[in-house]
């Protein structure tokens, strides 16, 4: 990393490096909200949600839709791991009201059932919330 | 003597068909080089979980989830079985269907519930005409598998898994070890075994070393809140790496089988070819003995 305080940051998907890109700060959106990120953030392993990833730079701030995962702050860089990477605006609002519907009906008779109902009750919702 | 005719039309025929083998060789070539650089970009991804599971373990965090615990009896299993959708791709999609049907009827023995889930069109027909009832077929992973699609099957699993509907996973498919050499398996997914990623193709799943020193690091919301989620996305990028392997193994099994056929007709043709000019020659032989008995009887 330079010494001109940016930040690396790489979003990694199971399929490709989806972004990598130097930037001023990242805002990512966490398990409990959302959390920023500049220069010399101490290395950190989180837990991300369901929501906007914004990149802050020069030339503007670019939102992504990250679906869940994990963000690792290392000395090197920045690196998103998500399952998905896309524009908020390609949201498909049907297919996300849809989902919602069935995870409404999922049963949760254990805690681990429960857990991942929730868990896809929340990115459901979240979809919904953000599909245009 | 061969009706020369006939062996002419043959040798068309054969013609055409090696034209055929080479182009159908030369589209699994360039499908091989695309499938092998998208398995290529995906170890990035494994590379990172792994290195968070390391720094997970690193913290002294004892790693337990649902997903990594057999259950206590086995009295219900699932079965996957990833074939190619076209066939002409020489052992590629039997070896995969013989494997999988030893393995289940082994089980059987033991274990009657459980579903079968086919991936591809050949192994559908070849496991229905086996009389194996297939409960879930999948048709859509071809050359170039979504994550998407894969993701939605693992989901599944896990939820099925931790619901305690099922207590194994076994997945029968060809896995892809160089570009010489690629194998079938039937491997047991849940429980999941290891949460380090095996090495994958393009490159090994070594943790992406830093500098030499090990950062500590703090842990949103906490190392175990954390594990919780990595162990399925572990699981979904395993079960998403056998789908690559499996279309990797695909082109290069069709390369080869494609390339062998290719060779076999110009081995065709040439023979042919001898047959076919011996017998013009002898006809032509024959003709001019008849035209010199013909002038010798006039003469």
């Amino acid at each position: 990393m330079s010494t001109d305080n940016k930040v690396h940051c790489i979003v990694v998907t199971p399929e490709k490096t989806e972004l990598d890109t130097t930037c001023d700060s990242i805002v990512v959106p966490m398990f409990d909200g959302e959390l920023g990120i500049q220069f010399g953030r101490a290395p950190m392993v989180g837990r991300l949600g369901f929501g906007l990833m914004k990149i802050k730079s020069n030339s503007g701030v670019a939102e992504w839709f990250v679906d869940g995962g994990f963000v690792q702050v290392t000395r090197e860089g920045v690196y998103v791991l998500t399952d998905r990477l896309i524009k908020p605006d390609q949201i498909d609002r049907k297919e996300a009201e849809a989902d919602l519907d069935k995870a409404m009906m999922m049963v949760s008779n254990s805690p681990e059932s429960a857990a991942f109902k929730e868990r896809t009750l929340t990115q459901a919702r979240a979809r919904v919330r953000l599909a245009k | 003597m061969a009706n020369i005719r006939q062996l002419d039309k043959r040798r068309k025929s054969v013609k055409n068909v090696r034209k055929i083998t080479r182009t159908m060789e030369l589209i699994a070539t360039a499908r091989f080089k695309k499938a092998m650089d998208r398995a290529a970009a995906a170890t990035d991804y494994t590379k990172r979980i792994t290195s968070i599971v390391q720094d997970i373990a690193n913290s002294g965090t004892d790693v337990s989830h649902a997903l990594l615990t057999a259950h206590d009896s086995v009295d219900a299993m699932d079965m996957l079985v990833l074939t190619a959708n076209r066939g002409l791709c020489g052992g590629y999609n039997g070896s995969v269907v013989r494997a999988a049907t030893v393995r289940r009827n082994e089980i059987k023995k033991e274990i009657e519930a459980g579903q079968t889930r086919v991936s591809g069109k050949r192994g559908i027909s070849a496991l229905r005409f086996a009389g194996v009832p297939i409960e879930k077929t999948y048709t859509e992973f071809d050359d170039q598998p979504s994550f998407a699609a894969v993701a939605k099957i693992a989901d599944e699993l896990i939820e099925r898994y931790i619901s305690g509907k099922i207590d194994r996973v076994d997945i029968a498919y060809t896995k892809f070890i160089s570009i010489s050499k690629q194998t079938v398996v039937v491997e047991t997914l849940l429980p999941f075994a290891s949460l380090a990623p095996a090495a994958s193709v393009g490159g090994s799943a070594e943790p992406a070393k830093a500098s030499g020193t090990r950062d500590i690091y703090e842990f949103l919301p906490s190392a175990s809140g954390i594990l919780e989620e990595v162990v399925p996305a572990s699981f979904r990028a395993r079960l998403f790496k056998c789908f690559l392997d499996a279309a990797v193994s695909e082109q290069i099994a069709r390369m080869i089988a494609m390339k062998s056929a290719t060779e076999n007709a110009g081995d065709i043709i040439k023979s042919l070819s001898r047959t076919y000019n011996r017998a013009r020659q002898s006809k032509i032989t024959q003709e001019i003995m008849e035209i010199i008995g013909g002038v010798e009887a006039l003469g």
